[in-house]
């Protein structure tokens, strides 16, 4: 086979012939299907535990909180990330007429990838966690997974360098935006420092950690779950549909301005917190800004399919794809909406945010992967699709269990959302136990879990059709291609500067680094670089040995997948929790804990709220305080024994990072904290506690607990002016 | 195979209305339209960046009232109507406590009990984080409803008993107390040691002094 160009042949082209590396495609599809049927049996499993408590069957690293972590980070970085690196591998060196770079490298980024994934499952279940959500994974693999994104890079970047094709497609401008801002994001937010091997603490700490982890938490979504498959999306939805991408100019626009906008969102995440408010509302007004250059994919994919929507209806890609792109528009219009500061207190902590990352993850990521994959895997194994009926059974049960999933998160959401907020003339919560609100959405918690189910069932219907359709592969030689060597012929004098820059692949690669960094550096810069950022408080001082070692535990425990720590300035909200949070009092929370859902209630002023009696039987069992309470029992806490071995080592690892502990403290620090479980448990004991409770995790919990926005929160209140002056 | 877009072997499906708008580039056999933008796309796109600007310029520079501002006007509203509630309802009124006592108001207490009490003072007032509401000792109040509407209503912050007048409607307080009047002297088995003073002269009038 040959690839003719379309300017006349001259006489010194030399004509190269070479092959396309598809065995590492095959690898990284089938790891696809593997941790995808991981990922989601494993979402369908932390759904079952919110709708009924006893499935998390005692077992720690069965809980709730330890398999979230795992659930995203298999969905996300497992099951999409083998994808992307299946699609990008087969297009990228179909549309550079060039084979990988490197078969070694390409060896290598696949297995270190695996091994990634595996230590993933092997530390998240058991608690080594950094406690910031979708970058949980501990240092050693943080290093890892640089070191295998870099091999990545270079594969890919080399590859470019030996292209046949002068001009990059619009799916490798996506492919490059990608890469270059993992990285970057991947890496400034895991700056952490190591206590021991599996533990470390953030470099930054309460509002900036906040700030760096939500940059990165959305670009992750903008940048793992979206540009990649964007790219996906203009090389398999033309190919698979044989049609001409219907807007080249727009694909110019909206690549650059999506780039440029997304980064800036991130601050949307921490609306109402005590982030500077000019970063509060720049993150609203650029994801409102966002809706058009998201939109644009989504249009270009679909007009692309003009004249051809039979086929829809009868190639199960197709269909997937396009379904895909629905999702799409309706997840990033819900999106900007969602940023929208009184939209956003409704919605934030609540299910519906759940449902909308869900509307992404299954209707946009699954879909558009499901889509690639029956593309793929015929070509791939040289087969035909085993059965189009199947696939079809597969798309309604993935359809219906999302649409489930979805309206029964946006009812949940907004019924809690709304009673939480309700209140009555004399200024009171009608429902101040915020149990009341937990029960009412219980069976929205089954509809979801069902919702989810359906999904699971759709993908196991998708792997035995893959699976099928290989087994069904002929064997055939590895296929041998033609073409022309690089040369000036494909120089075109006159184009337009962005045709032009098409042509300039690392050009491109540091103009979008440009696109990218502008945003980052307006945002982070300042909260990393101006001492004055926080006013301190005096007041606010370090955890005691004994409180650190606690909050180590509710890192482990992923305490923070269920519970905020961070009261919001509204009047419901003070009701219910106390003054509002004040940046000045997470100074040296490393890493922060602000959380994102509030599954359970707002917990930054619990300190001093109950006796130690109350968190004992509540940890013991939370249904003996809390009638109706579906957290999780831990009983594990009352059997482990605090190991106080790296104690003073963490003490002096956060003076490291700032935090103003006196030597003796770190040289005593042992003894300062069992001096300090001494007094809790005179109280337990008391209650007829068993006096070897002092030596217990349960204790070091507690002092956590009760340490929780007391420093500031025990503060008189200031007393409220009435406002003399009308404000706008 | 041929990626010509001129190649009558080519198998892109290209409608004839649209043969003048195909570019010259293929990638792979990929080929572009280059077709204007939609207007509405750009119309959107551009109303959204105005918008985007005109709202940060008047929250960050003309004054726009931060989240602050609107939260301290709002929590000054609310605390004003507590304020009023607090101050007309801090005494026990014998009266409405009657009228609630007539209408089921043990009932319904035990109720509002299960809610709100029952997690410190366990099932039935036996006691447990809270003290034993079924024996003869009292802690803070002395037995009568009066008294117990005065703790439950203002609460104790030492003994870690909430101010249940921000958190209970009116009715709720006097049922509640209707309740544990009823539970007064019943001994309840299992209940937690006795705590506080023993309260023998229990008629209203010593109480109320």
């Amino acid at each position: 086979m040959s690839s003719t160009h379309t300017s006349p042949p001259t006489a010194n082209r030399r004509l190269e012939t070479f092959s396309y590396d598809d065995q590492i495609v095959k690898s990284f599809v089938i790891a696809t299907v593997l941790w995808g049927a991981v990922a989601i049996l494993l979402g369908v499993v932390i759904a079952f535990q919110l709708a009924e408590w006893r499935l998390n069957f005692g077992v720690p690293w069965l809980t709730f909180g330890r398999l979230r972590p795992l659930h995203t980070n298999a969905a996300i970085f497992a099951f999409c990330g083998n994808a992307i690196f299946a699609g990008i591998y087969y297009s990228h060196q179909r549309l550079c007429k060039a084979r990988l770079f490197s078969d070694l490298l390409s060896r290598i980024h696949f297995w270190g990838w695996q091994v990634i994934i595996v230590l993933a499952a092997v530390t998240l279940p058991f608690g080594i966690t950094t406690g910031k959500e979708y970058a949980e994974l501990e240092w050693p693999i943080d290093l890892l997974i640089t070191t295998i994104w870099v091999v990545f890079a270079v594969n890919f970047f080399g590859t470019l360098v030996r292209r046949r094709e002068r001009h990059i497609y619009v799916a490798i401008w996506f492919y490059i935006a990608t890469i270059v801002t993992v990285a970057v994001l991947h890496i400034v937010n895991s700056m952490e420092l190591p206590v021991t091997l599996l533990k470390s603490y953030s470099l930054y700490s309460g509002v900036q950690d906040a700030l760096v982890q939500w940059w990165y938490g959305h670009n992750a979504v903008a940048f793992f779950l979206t540009t990649p498959f964007l790219g996906l999306m203009y090389y398999f939805i033309p190919k698979a549909a044989n049609r001409p991408v219907y807007w080249y100019r727009l694909s110019i626009i909206h690549f650059w301005s999506l780039v440029f906008i997304y980064i800036w969102a991130g601050p949307h995440h921490l609306l109402y917190t005590t982030l500077p408010e000019w970063a509060q509302t720049l993150g609203m007004v650029f994801s409102i800004a966002l809706w058009m250059p998201s939109w644009g994919g989504m249009i270009n994919g679909l007009m692309t399919l003009r004249g051809v929507w039979d086929k829809v209806r009868t190639e199960p890609g197709l269909r997937f794809m396009a379904t895909s792109l629905t999702f799409y528009g309706m997840a990033t219009f819900e999106g900007p909406l969602l940023s929208i500061k009184s939209v956003n207190a409704i919605a934030h902590f609540t299910d519906w945010i759940p449902g909308h990352v869900h509307s992404g993850t299954i209707g946009w990521n699954y879909m558009m992967i499901a889509g690639v994959l029956f593309y793929l895997v015929p070509k791939l194994w040289n087969s035909e699709l085993y059965s189009k009926k199947l696939a079809n059974l597969q798309f309604w049960f993935a359809t219906i269990g999302l649409v489930f999933y979805i309206v029964s998160m946006w009812v949940a959401g907004i019924t809690q959302s709304l009673m939480w907020r309700a209140m009555d003339d004399a200024g009171r919560l009608i429902y101040p136990n915020f149990i009341e609100t937990v029960v009412k959405i219980v069976p929205m918690y089954w509809v979801r879990a069902i919702g989810g189910t359906l999904v699971l069932v759709s993908f196991f219907l998708m792997i035995y059709n893959l699976y099928m359709t290989a087994k069904r592969g002929k064997k055939r030689g590895v296929e041998v291609y033609e073409s022309y060597a690089l040369d000036d012929s494909s120089l075109e004098p006159g184009a337009s500067s962005h045709r032009k820059l098409e042509g300039l692949p690392m050009v491109f690669s540091v103009l979008s680094v440009v696109a990218i960094l502008v945003g980052s550096a307006i945002e982070i810069v300042p909260s990393l670089m101006a001492k004055n950022y926080i006013v301190k408080m005096d007041v606010v001082r370090p955890y005691t040995p004994l409180e650190l070692y606690g909050r180590d535990i509710y890192i482990r425990e992923g305490c923070y997948t269920c519970h905020s720590q961070t009261v919001r300035p509204m009047t419901h909200e003070v009701l219910r929790y106390g003054k509002p949070s004040e940046a000045a009092e997470f100074v040296y929370d490393h890493p922060f804990q602000w959380g994102s859902k509030r599954t359970g209630p707002d917990l930054a002023r619990a300190g001093g709220k109950y006796p130690h009696m109350w968190h004992y039987k509540h940890f013991y069992d939370p249904r003996a305080v809390t009638a109706g309470s579906i957290m999780p029992r831990y009983t594990w806490l009352f059997d482990n024994k605090i190991d106080y071995s790296t104690l003073s080592k963490k003490l002096a690892v956060m003076k490291k990072l700032g935090v103003p502990y006196a030597t003796e403290e770190i040289t005593n620090a042992v003894a300062i904290a069992q001096a300090q479980a001494a007094e809790i448990s005179k109280e337990l004991v008391e209650n007829g506690v068993p006096a070897k409770i002092e030596q217990m995790e349960v204790v070091a919990l507690i002092s956590y607990m009760q340490r929780l926005g007391v420093d500031y929160g025990q503060l008189p209140e200031t007393p409220v002016e009435l406002p003399s002056t009308e404000v706008k | 195979m041929s990626n010509n877009p001129h190649d009558p072997n080519s198998k892109l499906d290209v409608k004839d209305d649209e043969k003048h708008l195909l570019l010259d580039h293929s990638y792979d056999g990929i080929q572009e339209l280059n077709h204007p933008l939609p207007s509405w796309w750009n119309a959107i796109f551009y109303t959204c960046c105005a918008f985007a600007t005109g709202y940060f310029v008047y929250y960050q520079f003309l004054g726009g009232a931060t989240l602050r501002q609107e939260f301290t006007q709002s929590y000054a509203k609310v605390l004003v109507a507590q304020a009023e509630f607090k101050k007309a309802n801090s005494a026990f009124n014998q009266e409405h406590y009657q009228a609630i006592v007539a209408d089921g108001g043990v009932k319904k207490g035990a109720m509002v009990y299960e809610v709100n009490c029952e997690a410190c003072h366990s099932e039935k007032g036996k006691g447990d984080i809270g003290p034993n509401l079924t024996d003869d000792h009292w802690l803070l109040a002395k037995g009568t409803p009066g008294t117990v509407y005065n703790v439950v209503f203002n609460g104790s912050e030492e003994n870690g008993m909430p101010a249940w007048a921000e958190l209970l409607a009116k009715d709720e307080i006097y049922q509640a107390v209707a309740y544990v009047a009823s539970l007064k002297n019943t001994f309840a088995k299992g209940g937690k040691e006795p705590q506080g003073e023993k309260v023998i002269e229990t008629s209203e009038t010593v109480v109320e002094k």
